[in-house]
C-alpha cells in the first residue's frame, strides 16, 4: 500500500472512528445484569462471581503469538488481554466503546486533529522478572519495536500518521520522533496528518500494550525476536515464568499455564480476575471429542465453535453452558471482475442468485455459526441498520439463500448467454485452503458454479497461503477465492467496505485485499465523500455504498460470523465479543 | 567387522544427504507457502515482503542458502525456525521425541510379545479352530484403520465421555504430570497402536514357524526326543522370529518420525502431531525438519539392524 492510498483510505476512517473515541472513559465497574451464558454476547453476566479455581481451555489452535508486538490473531489477543494493559479496552458487555486500561482517561486529540496525548495511570507494574512501575516510555518501546523487522508488527499502517514512524520494517529498533513522553505518566502522539481521531481509536490495539526497553531489547536483538518465550505482563495473569523470565508455561503448539500475575493491583483495573489460573491446551486435533469433553465434563472450556452436533446440543439444550460472540465481518467468495465471464455484473448476478449460500454456511457449521448475509455490513457495525439491517436492500439475487435458478437464467440471458447457463469455454481458477472448514465450503462454491455450466479448475493449498499467495496477488488471476472474509479491527462502516470494494486499493503487486478487484468510479468518489462525513450522515452514506457494492455482484457473501464458546456446568463463561473469544479476566465458576 | 560398520555409515550418510538435498529442493525451489509471507502475517505490502526476505535470507543465491542450510544442520542440528510455532524446529522436535518414544516403546513391546504368541500359538496349533479364530481376529485388527478403533475406544471406554469409563481419555496425557502418571494415560493408546501392528506380527510370525518347522533340523530335535515346547521356542522360534526382528527394527523407525493417527487421535504431543500439524498449516520449516528427522531415524534404525544381523550371521558382511 502506498502513503498516498494508504492516506486515502484512513482520512475518511478519522470521521467515523470520533464516534468510537466519544465514547472512552466510561469505565464504570458495575456488572450489568441479567442471565450468564444465554448465548446473547451484550447480555452476559459481568458482576460478582466465584473467586478462585482454575479453568482449562481446550483448543483447536495455539496462539500465533505471545508477543503483543507481533500478536493479530483470536488466540493471541485472548491471551494478551488477560495479561497485558493495553492503553484502552473493551469490556465483554460492549464491544463499541472502550474504556481506559492502562490509560487514565481518555484521549485528549488536538483541536487541529493532529496531536493526541495520553494520561497513563500511577500504580501498574509489570510482573517479575521486571516487577518495576509501568512508564509511557514502555508504551513508546512497545510502538518503536513493533515496526522493527525482527518484530514483525502486522498493523502499522493504522499508525503510519504518527510522524517518523516507519513505512517499512526497520532494522533494528529504531526511535519515532513522533511520539514524545514528556514525563512518566504522559504520552503524545505528533501525527504528520489531521488523523488524531483515528490514532486515538486505534489504542485499543496490542502495540500499545507496555513493554519495559531494558529488559526487552537483548530478546528484540535477535532475528526473530525472542520476547516472545520472554514476555512479561501488567495485567491480572501472566505466563508462568522462570526467575529469569523464561516463559516455561508456553509450550508452543501444546500448552499455555496462566497464573496470577503477583504485582497485579485490582484497584488500578476494572476487571475483575476471579481466577486462579488458566491452562490452556492447544492443538487439540479432535474438535468433537474435545467438544464433548466440555459439554460433559467440570472447569472446562472450548476455544471456539465446536463442530455442528456440539453446537445443537449446547444451544437447544444446555442453557447456561454458551454464548454467541458476533464475529464483526462477512466471509465471502470474492468473484475477480477483472476475468472473463466474471467481468460482465449480470453474470455475477447470475452467480450469487444461483447459489446456495445456505449449504456453504452448513459447510462452516450451519447456522449457529452465522447468519446469512443480504449485503456486506455485518451486524454489530454502525450503519448496519441504515443497510437495511438483516433484510438488507432488497436484491431479487440475494433474495433466496438456498439459491434460485430461475432467477440466475434470467441474469444469464441478460448477459447473452440464451440457453441461461454458461456455455463457453473459460476455465476458472478456484483457490481455497487445503484443510475444512475453509475447503469444504469452497467445495459447496465449485458444486455452485458448476451447476450454471462454469468449468472450475480446483486448487487447494495451505491456509496461510491461500491468501498471501494467491488471493491477495492478482498476477495470480485466481478467479474465485474460496476462503476469504473480513473482520473488524475497529467498529466502523469505512474499515468493512473501503479496503475491499475500493478501486483505489487494488495493489497489482500483491497484498490486494479488493479480492473482487472491483473497481467501480462512482463507488471511489462516493466513499471519498463519505469519508469526510460525521455522525448520522456518514453511517447514511455507507448504507448506501453499501448498497451500491451489493449492487455490482461482486462477490458472494455467505456469512456474517458468529462464534459459539462453550463451556462445562460448573463455569460462569464470559466472552469478548472484541476478540470473539472468552474473556479469562472476566470468567468465574459457579 | 570394523569396514562393515564403516561401510554401512558411509551409505548413511550418502542417503541422508540425499533426503536433505530432496527436501531442500522441495521446500525452498518448490514452496507451496512462502517462508516470507508465513512471517509477515496479515496483508503485508510488497516492500515488507522484501525487508523479511532479506532478514531470511530467501534472497540470496539458491546455492548459498543450501550451504548455509548444510552448514547449520551439520555444525548445530539447526532446522531452521517455524513461524506457525515461532520456535525453533529442533526444540519443538527435542521437545515431542520423548512422548514419541514413550508412545512406540510401550506399545512395540505390547505388540512385539503379543504377535509373536498369538503367531506361535497359531503355527503349533495350525488348522485347528484357535488358529482360525486368531488369524481371523488379525485380519479384523489389520483391516481397521487407527482413526477408526482409537474413536471407537475412547467413545467406550474413556473415563470423560465413554460409555464405560474405564481409562484416562484424550488429552489425559497432556493433563498428567510425572513420568509415573503419565502410565495409565497411554494404556487405551498403546492398545490401539499395538493392536493394528500385533496381527500382522502374528500373521508372520506364524507363516515363519510353519516354515522352519518343516525343517530337517527341527525333525532331527524331535527324533532326539526333545520336548515339543522346547523344539518350538529354542529351534523353531529362534530362527522364525530373525525376520520378525528385521520389520521391528524398521517400524520402530518409522514410528519414531510419528504415530501420526494414534497421537491425533488421543492429543499426545508427539512427532506425529507435529507433522500433522505443520502439514496442515503448510509450516514448510517443520515439515522439512520433521521429514529429515524420520529419515534419520529410519536410517539409524536400519543400521543398528544391519550391525545386529551381522553380529548373527557373519556371511551378510562380504
Amino acid at each position: 500500500m502506498t502513503r498516498s492510498q494508504l492516506r486515502l483510505l484512513l482520512v475518511g476512517v478519522v470521521a467515523a472512528l470520533a464516534l468510537v473515541v466519544s465514547a472512552c472513559g466510561g469505565g464504570d465497574d458495575g456488572g450489568s445484569g441479567g442471565s450468564s451464558g444465554g448465548g446473547d454476547a451484550a447480555r452476559q453476566e459481568t458482576g460478582e462471581g466465584k473467586t478462585g479455581g482454575v479453568l482449562r481451555q481446550l483448543g483447536a489452535s495455539d496462539v500465533d503469538y505471545l508477543d503483543p508486538g507481533h500478536t493479530y490473531y483470536t488466540g493471541g489477543y485472548q491471551v494478551a488481554y488477560a495479561t497485558h494493559r493495553p492503553l484502552y479496552s473493551f469490556r465483554p458487555d460492549n464491544a463499541e466503546d472502550p474504556v481506559p486500561d492502562l490509560a487514565a482517561d481518555k484521549p485528549q486529540i488536538s483541536e487541529d486533529l493532529k496531536k493526541v496525548t495520553v494520561k497513563i495511570k500511577p500504580g501498574v507494574k509489570f510482573s517479575p522478572p521486571v516487577n518495576r512501575e509501568v512508564t509511557s516510555k514502555d508504551i513508546k518501546y512497545a510502538f518503536e519495536r513493533f515496526y522493527s523487522v525482527n518484530v514483525g508488527g502486522q498493523y502499522g499502517t493504522y499508525f503510519s500518521a504518527i510522524r517518523g514512524a516507519p513505512k517499512t520494517p526497520t532494522k533494528g529498533v529504531k526511535p519515532i520522533s513522533g511520539i514524545q513522553t514528556p514525563d512518566d505518566q504522559t504520552i503524545v502522539f505528533n501525527l504528520s496528518r489531521p488523523e488524531g481521531v483515528l490514532i486515538a481509536a486505534a489504542l485499543v490495539m496490542p502495540i500499545t500494550m507496555p513493554v519495559p526497553e531494558e529488559y526487552a531489547k537483548e530478546f528484540d536483538a535477535k532475528n526473530p525476536s525472542t520476547y516472545n518465550t520472554h514476555v512479561v505482563a501488567t495485567g491480572p495473569y501472566m505466563v508462568k515464568n522462570d526467575a529469569k523470565g523464561n516463559l516455561v508455561g508456553y509450550q508452543a503448539g501444546k500448552s499455555i499455564e496462566l497464573v496470577r500475575n503477583p504485582n497485579w493491583d485490582k484497584s488500578t483495573d476494572y476487571k475483575p480476575a476471579y481466577l486462579d489460573g488458566i491452562r490452556m491446551t492447544t492443538n487439540n486435533s479432535n474438535a468433537a471429542v474435545s467438544a464433548q469433553q466440555v459439554l460433559s465434563g467440570s472447569h472446562l472450556v472450548l476455544d471456539t465453535n465446536p463442530p455442528a452436533a456440539q453446537l445443537r446440543e449446547a444451544v437447544t439444550n444446555r442453557k447456561g453452558q454458551f454464548v454467541q460472540l458476533p464475529g464483526g465481518g462477512y466471509r465471502y467468495f470474492p468473484l475477480n471482475t477483472t476475468i472473463k465471464p466474471l467481468d460482465d455484473v449480470n453474470v455475477r448476478r447470475a452467480i450469487v442468485a444461483a447459489f446456495d449460500r445456505d449449504a456453504a454456511l452448513k459447510a462452516r457449521g450451519g447456522r449457529f455459526t452465522g447468519d446469512i448475509p443480504t449485503h456486506f455490513l455485518p451486524p454489530g457495525i454502525p450503519g448496519f441498520e441504515e443497510a437495511g439491517g438483516m433484510a438488507g436492500p432488497g436484491f431479487d439475487f440475494l433474495k433466496n439463500p438456498r439459491g434460485d435458478m430461475n432467477v440466475a437464467a434470467n441474469y444469464m440471458k441478460k448477459a447473452g448467454y440464451a440457453s441461461g447457463k454458461y456455455d463457453g469455454n473459460e476455465e476458472l481458477l478456484l483457490v481455497a485452503a487445503n484443510a475444512d472448514p475453509g475447503k469444504a465450503q469452497a467445495e459447496v462454491a465449485k458444486a455452485q458454479l458448476e451447476k450454471l455450466g462454469f468449468k472450475i479448475q480446483f486448487r487447494t493449498v495451505p491456509q496461510d497461503a491461500v491468501y498471501t499467495e494467491w488471493c491477495q496477488v492478482p498476477k495470480k488471476q485466481v478467479a474465485i477465492c474460496g476462503s476469504a472474509g473480513w473482520f473488524k479491527d475497529f467498529t466502523d462502516p469505512q474499515s468493512m467496505l473501503d479496503p475491499t470494494f475500493k478501486g483505489a486499493n487494488i495493489f497489482k503487486e500483491g497484498g490486494n485485499n479488493n479480492l473482487s478487484q472491483l473497481d467501480v468510479p462512482a463507488i471511489d468518489r462516493a466513499m471519498d465523500k463519505a469519508a469526510g462525513l460525521q455522525g448520522a450522515e456518514r453511517l447514511k452514506a455507507w448504507a448506501e455504498i453499501d448498497k451500491m457494492i451489493t449492487e455490482q455482484a461482486p462477490a458472494v457473501p455467505f456469512s456474517w460470523d458468529k462464534t459459539t464458546i462453550i463451556w462445562s456446568k460448573d463455569v460462569n463463561g464470559v466472552g469478548n465479543p472484541y476478540y470473539s473469544a472468552l474473556d479469562f479476566a472476566f470468567t468465574s465458576f459457579r | 567387522m570394523g569396514i562393515y560398520i564403516l561401510r554401512r555409515l558411509l551409505y548413511m550418510v550418502v542417503v541422508l544427504l540425499f533426503v536433505i538435498a530432496l527436501t531442500f529442493l522441495i521446500f525452498y525451489v518448490m514452496p507451496s507457502a512462502d517462508p516470507a509471507a508465513l512471517r509477515a502475517g496479515r496483508s503485508p505490502t510488497p516492500e515488507t515482503l522484501a525487508a523479511i526476505r532479506e532478514q531470511l535470507g530467501l534472497d540470496k543465491p539458491l546455492y548459498e542458502q543450501f550451504w548455509l542450510y548444510i552448514k547449520n544442520l551439520v555444525l548445530h542440528f539447526d532446522l531452521g525456525n517455524s513461524f506457525v510455532n515461532n520456535a525453533e524446529v529442533r526444540d519443538l522436535v527435542f521437545d515431542r521425541l520423548p512422548n514419541t518414544l514413550f508412545l512406540i516403546a510401550g506399545a512395540a513391546l505390547l505388540w512385539f510379545f503379543s504377535g509373536v504368541l498369538v503367531g506361535t500359538i497359531s503355527a503349533v496349533k495350525r488348522g485347528t479352530i484357535l488358529d482360525r479364530a486368531a488369524m481371523g481376529s488379525a485380519l479384523l485388527a489389520i483391516s481397521a484403520p487407527v482413526y477408526f478403533t482409537g474413536l471407537v475406544a475412547l467413545y467406550l471406554f474413556s473415563d470423560d465421555i465413554g460409555l464405560f469409563p474405564l481409562l484416562p481419555g484424550a488429552g489425559a496425557y497432556q493433563q498428567a504430570e510425572g513420568f509415573f502418571a503419565k502410565i495409565p494415560t497411554l494404556i487405551m493408546p498403546w492398545i490401539i497402536l499395538a493392536a493394528a501392528f500385533s496381527a500382522i506380527y502374528a500373521r508372520l510370525t506364524r507363516s515363519n514357524l510353519l516354515e522352519v518347522m518343516s525343517e530337517d533340523y527341527v525333525r532331527t530335535a524331535r527324533a532326539k526326543g526333545l520336548k515339543e515346547r522346547r523344539v518350538v521356542v529354542r529351534h523353531g522360534l529362534r530362527a522364525a522370529i530373525t525376520p520378525v526382528v528385521t520389520v521391528l527394527g524398521l517400524d520402530l523407525g518409522i514410528l519414531v518420525g510419528g504415530a501420526i493417527l494414534t497421537e491425533t487421535i488421543f492429543n499426545i504431543p508427539g512427532i506425529g502431531r507435529l507433522s500433522f500439524d505443520a502439514i496442515e498449516r503448510g509450516d514448510l520449516a517443520t515439515i522439512q525438519g520433521t521429514t529429515l528427522f524420520l529419515a534419520l531415524a529410519v536410517v539409524l534404525m536400519n543400521l543398528i539392524v544391519d550391525i545386529l544381523y551381522a553380529f548373527l550371521d557373519p556371511r551378510v558382511r562380504y
